[in-house]
């Protein structure tokens, strides 16, 4: 079958294979793998546990914690923390480990990766300094 | 009961005003776009506060504004279950899509599948689950700006009893909310149940919800728009502040109509309820007929437009940019044009399509919940748009058939159970046995529809001979990992 890259990948520069080998892209992907696979399994179950007994057991989620506070609006405000805790988690995780493994795993390369957007047809690479990661991060978002 | 009785002229003006400036803003706004990456992606310059911000105004449609509050009111925590899904959501795009997306697409989510795949057929794949999406969620929002114009223009509101107002106690409001909720002939519950009766179609919905928005082609475009995968991460989770404190104050409105104003104002918001919100507005400006309540009701109405233009355009681009980028200068074309003939071919598509979508809101739309529809669409995109994203970044083996295939049942099973669904024959949401089809009793297709998907993409990878792009896998790997030769932000000035 055809190759299938397209326009943007001319690989001639990047060994992205021997990247992909080396043990700090693999450190990398372990990494974000022990944290994102776990925290998507919960949410997913507390989540779906939420909706299934909303479903399937209506008598419990209209049981009276005080008042008129049901069982089923305390399990939904706990679903508004559980996002923000597990955000604001994530956040803190791939600031802190994520992105400087990021950035030791394409060090050799960081110099390409202006260049390389150029040839999409419209980056400028020229004015672009190499190190994106460490340079683009401090100004975003604060 | 509409009545076009004497326009409300106060409500007209206010409302005019909030909508030009809208318009103007935006206007403003696109005369700084000038290239093909300023069009579609901002040039890539946004920050992720600025994302957050844009992210939540393209979600947080006439669904989950008036169609939210809307369900609320008339049935209680049901209308809670849409919240929290299209909250949760939020999790799955930051955790399996944000930053892949920002370092391996280009200008629509066609680019991210492209990369590895056959090109032309990728990409007619992808325009296919984006034009379908786009049409149930414009159709919605068409809805949605329907019923607000109907309120300016003059509804015979029925009279609006004046009750006491709620303090700043939610225990209080939860306690009026129910004392009015056992009003003869009311639907609302604190428990779950009375709007989504069929257990199953509450999972249903509950798994479209979660794993729709991360196959919505406006929201998943917007992280084109920022420099990096760090401001694509945080913009996710400034969105999910934004939002979460939004469904928050939703559920108050609803809560509230509930509470002020009663069994009395169902028949003022509508079939579906999606006037709850602007006749709370105004009963609490004054009542109907009043300055105070005239001037309420402008307001929350132009706000509620404003979002819904919003979202419009956020879809509206997203389609026309399927059209024009990936179906007519890609495959049609095959690259030969101009940039100039491209541009109009989106102008076009976008009058298409927005042609269509109001023609089948004036047809059908009338009497169903935003949120619902919205629903809808949401079970489309993840059964067709999720799968095939999710899979190409993922799953080394994955090939071009797979993602045709994957779409095209996603796709295909969505639509096809949505048509045969209880709601299209007549029925309401909640009342399956009114269908034609009276073996099928499911309004939300998804917890078919997506397995169907996932579905599709497995067996076109495994029974197709094609292989090859595995070596492209590679670089698509590193490259959505690490960022590396990721698509630049463009300096300007």
């Amino acid at each position: 079958m055809a190759e299938a890259s397209t326009e943007s990948a001319p690989s001639g520069e990047i060994d992205w294979e021997a990247i992909e080998r080396s043990p700090e892209f693999q450190e990398l992907v372990r990494s974000k793998r022990s944290f994102v696979l776990p925290a998507t399994i919960f949410f997913l179950a507390w989540y779906m546990g939420f909706i299934l007994l909303a479903a399937y057991a209506e008598g419990f989620m209209s049981d009276r914690v005080y008042e008129g506070l049901t069982v089923g609006y305390c399990l939904a405000l706990t679903q508004f923390l559980m996002v923000l805790v597990l955000g604001l988690m994530y956040l803190k995780r791939a600031e802190k480990v994520f992105d400087p493994l990021a950035e030791k795993a394409i060090e050799r390369y960081a110099q390409h990766s202006g260049r390389y957007a150029a040839e999409g047809g419209h980056g400028n690479g020229d004015t672009q300094v190499g190190s994106r990661a460490a340079t683009s991060d401090r100004e975003v978002s604060r | 009961m509409i009545v076009f009785a004497e326009v409300n002229a106060t409500a007209l003006v206010v409302f005019g005003i909030v909508l030009s400036v809208t318009l103007g803003i935006t206007y403003w706004a696109s005369k700084r776009a000038s290239s093909a990456v300023g069009f579609y992606a901002a040039g890539r310059g946004i920050t992720g506060f600025q994302n957050g911000l844009a992210i939540s105004g393209d979600y947080l449609s006439a669904a989950s504004f008036l169609g939210i509050a809307g369900l609320i009111y008339l049935y209680g925590f049901d209308g809670f279950v849409y919240s929290i899904g299209f909250l949760v959501a939020f999790l799955t795009v930051m955790f399996l899509l944000a930053e892949r997306m920002r370092n391996s697409g280009k200008y629509t989510i066609a680019d991210v599948l492209a990369f590895r795949l056959r090109e032309r057929p990728a990409r007619v794949a992808a325009a296919i689950g984006t034009l379908n999406v786009a049409a149930f969620y414009l159709i919605a929002q068409m809805v949605g700006a329907g019923v607000l114009i109907q309120a300016l223009v003059g509804i015979d509101f029925t009279p609006i009893f004046v009750l006491n107002r709620v303090g700043f106690n939610p225990i209080e409001l939860f306690n009026r909310a129910e004392e009015a909720g056992k009003a003869k002939g009311s639907t609302f519950s604190l428990g779950p149940g009375t709007f989504l009766k069929n257990n199953t179609d509450m999972v249903s919905l509950g798994l479209a919800l979660v794993l729709g928005t991360a196959g919505l082609p406006h929201i998943l475009m917007r992280f084109f728009t920022v420099p990096d995968a760090k401001a694509a991460r945080s913009s996710v989770v400034y969105a999910m502040f934004i939002i979460g404190f939004f469904y928050l104050l939703t559920t108050i409105i609803g809560f509230g109509a509930r509470a002020i104003l009663g069994q009395e104002g169902v028949e003022a918001a509508g079939n579906g309820g999606n006037l709850a919100a602007p006749d709370l507005a105004e009963e609490l400006g004054g009542g109907a007929g009043t300055t105070g309540g005239d001037l309420f009701l402008a307001i929350i109405a132009g706000v509620a437009f404003a979002t819904i233009l919003a979202v419009v355009a956020g879809l509206v681009l997203s389609a026309s940019s399927a059209v024009a980028h990936d179906v007519w200068s890609s495959i049609i074309r095959k690259g030969r044009d101009s940039e100039k003939e491209e541009v109009l071919v989106a102008k076009v598509a976008a009058l298409g399509i927005g042609a269509v979508a109001m023609l089948i809101a004036i047809l059908g739309g009338e009497g169903l919940n935003v949120s619902f529809m919205v629903g809808l669409a949401f079970a489309i995109a993840a059964s067709a748009n999720f799968p095939a994203l999710l899979l190409a970044l993922t799953w080394p083996r994955f090939n071009t058939a797979g993602a045709v295939t994957g779409v095209l049942f996603g796709v295909v099973t969505a639509l096809g159970l949505i048509v045969i669904s209880p709601i299209v024959w007549g029925g309401v949401p909640g009342a399956p046995d009114t269908g034609a089809f009276t073996w099928y009793d499911l309004n939300n297709p998804g917890i078919i529809s997506i397995p169907m998907g996932f579905l599709g993409c497995y067996l076109g990878t495994v029974l197709s001979k094609e292989r090859g792009n595995e070596r492209s896998f590679h670089e698509l790997r590193v490259r959505s990992e690490t960022g590396l030769g990721s698509e630049r932000a463009l300096v300007e000035h």
